[in-house]
C-alpha cells in the first residue's frame, strides 16, 4: 500500500474573518489511500466554515492519481465559492505533467517556491481586504490618488514546455 | 526480426498491490526501453489508471485483474489490462468507446471525482487505445505508445544540445 502524509498548518492571514492553511503533502496519493487522505482535507473545511485559502506544498509528493485530481477540483470549487484561493507549490516534474494533462494548471495557480506561493496568497488577501474596505464618503477630499492594488504574481504554468512535448 | 518481450502479471482485485505495479512500470521503461524519463512516469500513470478502473468496476473483490506489458525494442510499449467482468459495473467495449468519445469532446466538463483517468490521462498519453470484450465476460483495454512513429507524439528522449551558438 502506498504511503501518503498530510501536515496541516495554519498560516497568518492578513484578512479579517478568513483563514489561510498550508497543507504539506508527501508520499504517493493513489487509490489505496486517497479517500482517507481527502477526509483530512475536508476536516480543514469543516473547521473553517468561512472564507478559506489553501496552499498545497507538493514538494514531497511523488505520485497522484486521477481521483486525487478530482478531489483537488472539488476543493477548488468550495474555496472559490467563498472567495478564497487555492494555490499549489513546489510540484515535481511528473506531478506538474499530470496536472497539465488534465487541464488543472489552467485553473489553479502553481508556484515553484513556497515563498512565492505565500506571497501570492498574501497579495490576494491584501487586494481582497482593500476591495472590502468602505469607500470614502463624498465629504472627504482625497488629496492623493488611490494606490492601485498590486496584481498577484503571474503563476508559472509550463504551458510552453508542455506544448513542445505534445 | 526480434520478438517483443512480453510480461504478464496477475493481481488480486485490491488497490493495495497497485503501487508495486507502478514501481515495476517505472523500472521496466527506464531500464529496458529507450523512452525518455518523462514517458516512464507517464506510462506509470497509464498503468495505474487502467488497473484502478479494472479493480473499481471490472473485477469482483475476490477475483483478479491481469496486466500485460509488451515491449518491442525501439518500436513501442504496449500495456493491456483485463478484468473478469464480475465487478459492480457491467460495461461492454462499445459502451466504453462511447464513454471515452463523449468525455474527450471539446468542452466536456468533468464534474465528478472520477472520469479523468481514461479520458484524459490514458487517452492523451498513448497512441492507441482499444476496448474489446472477453469471451465469457470481462473487458480488455489495450494501449500502445510508439517510441518514434512520426504519426504520433514522440516518446524519444529529448535531444540535448551538443554545442552552443554564441551571438557576437
Amino acid at each position: 500500500m502506498a504511503e501518503a502524509n498530510i501536515v496541516v498548518e495554519e498560516l497568518p492571514s492578513k484578512e479579517p474573518n478568513s483563514k489561510a492553511v498550508l497543507l504539506t503533502v508527501s508520499g504517493q496519493l493513489d487509490e489505496s489511500n486517497v479517500d482517507d487522505k481527502a477526509k483530512e482535507v475536508y476536516k480543514v473545511f469543516e473547521d473553517n466554515p468561512g472564507k478559506l485559502s489553501l496552499i498545497f506544498d507538493f514538494a514531497g509528493l511523488e505520485y497522484m492519481n486521477s481521483k486525487s485530481i478530482g478531489y483537488l477540483t472539488d476543493w477548488y470549487g468550495k474555496i472559490k465559492e467563498k472567495g478564497g484561493e487555492l494555490i499549489i507549490a513546489r510540484t515535481k516534474p511528473n506531478i506538474t505533467d499530470i496536472l497539465q494533462v488534465v487541464g488543472l494548471t489552467q485553473l489553479i495557480k502553481t508556484y515553484e517556491s513556497l515563498d512565492e506561493a505565500k506571497q501570492a496568497l498574501s497579495t490576494a488577501a491584501s487586494t481582497a481586504a482593500s476591495a472590502a474596505a468602505p469607500a470614502p464618503t463624498p465629504a472627504t477630499t482625497a488629496t492623493t490618488p488611490a494606490t492601485a492594488a498590486t496584481p498577484a504574481e503571474t503563476p508559472k504554468t509550463n504551458d510552453e514546455t508542455y506544448q513542445i512535448n505534445q | 526480426m526480434e520478438k517483443p518481450t512480453k510480461i504478464t502479471i496477475t493481481l488480486p482485485t485490491n488497490a493495495y498491490f497497485i503501487s508495486g505495479i507502478r514501481d515495476f512500470t517505472l523500472a521496466l521503461i527506464r531500464n529496458t526501453t529507450n523512452f525518455a524519463e518523462k514517458w516512464a512516469y507517464r506510462m506509470q500513470s497509464v498503468v495505474d489508471e487502467l488497473c484502478n478502473n479494472a479493480i473499481e468496476f471490472g473485477s469482483a473483490q475476490d477475483s483478479e485483474i491481469k496486466v500485460t506489458f509488451e515491449h518491442k525494442e525501439d518500436e513501442y510499449i504496449e500495456i493491456t489490462v483485463e478484468d473478469t467482468g464480475t465487478g459492480k459495473v457491467k460495461v461492454k467495449a462499445a459502451d466504453m468507446q462511447e464513454i471515452i468519445e463523449e468525455r474527450t469532446k471539446d468542452g466536456y466538463k468533468f464534474t465528478e471525482l472520477r472520469g479523468r483517468g481514461l479520458a484524459k490521462i490514458v487517452k492523451e498519453w498513448t497512441d492507441e487505445l482499444e476496448f474489446s470484450d472477453k469471451e465469457g465476460g470481462g473487458l480488455i483495454i489495450r494501449t500502445r505508445k510508439y517510441l518514434k512513429d512520426p504519426r504520433y507524439k514522440s516518446g524519444l528522449p529529448e535531444s540535448t544540445a551538443t554545442h552552443l551558438v554564441l551571438e557576437v
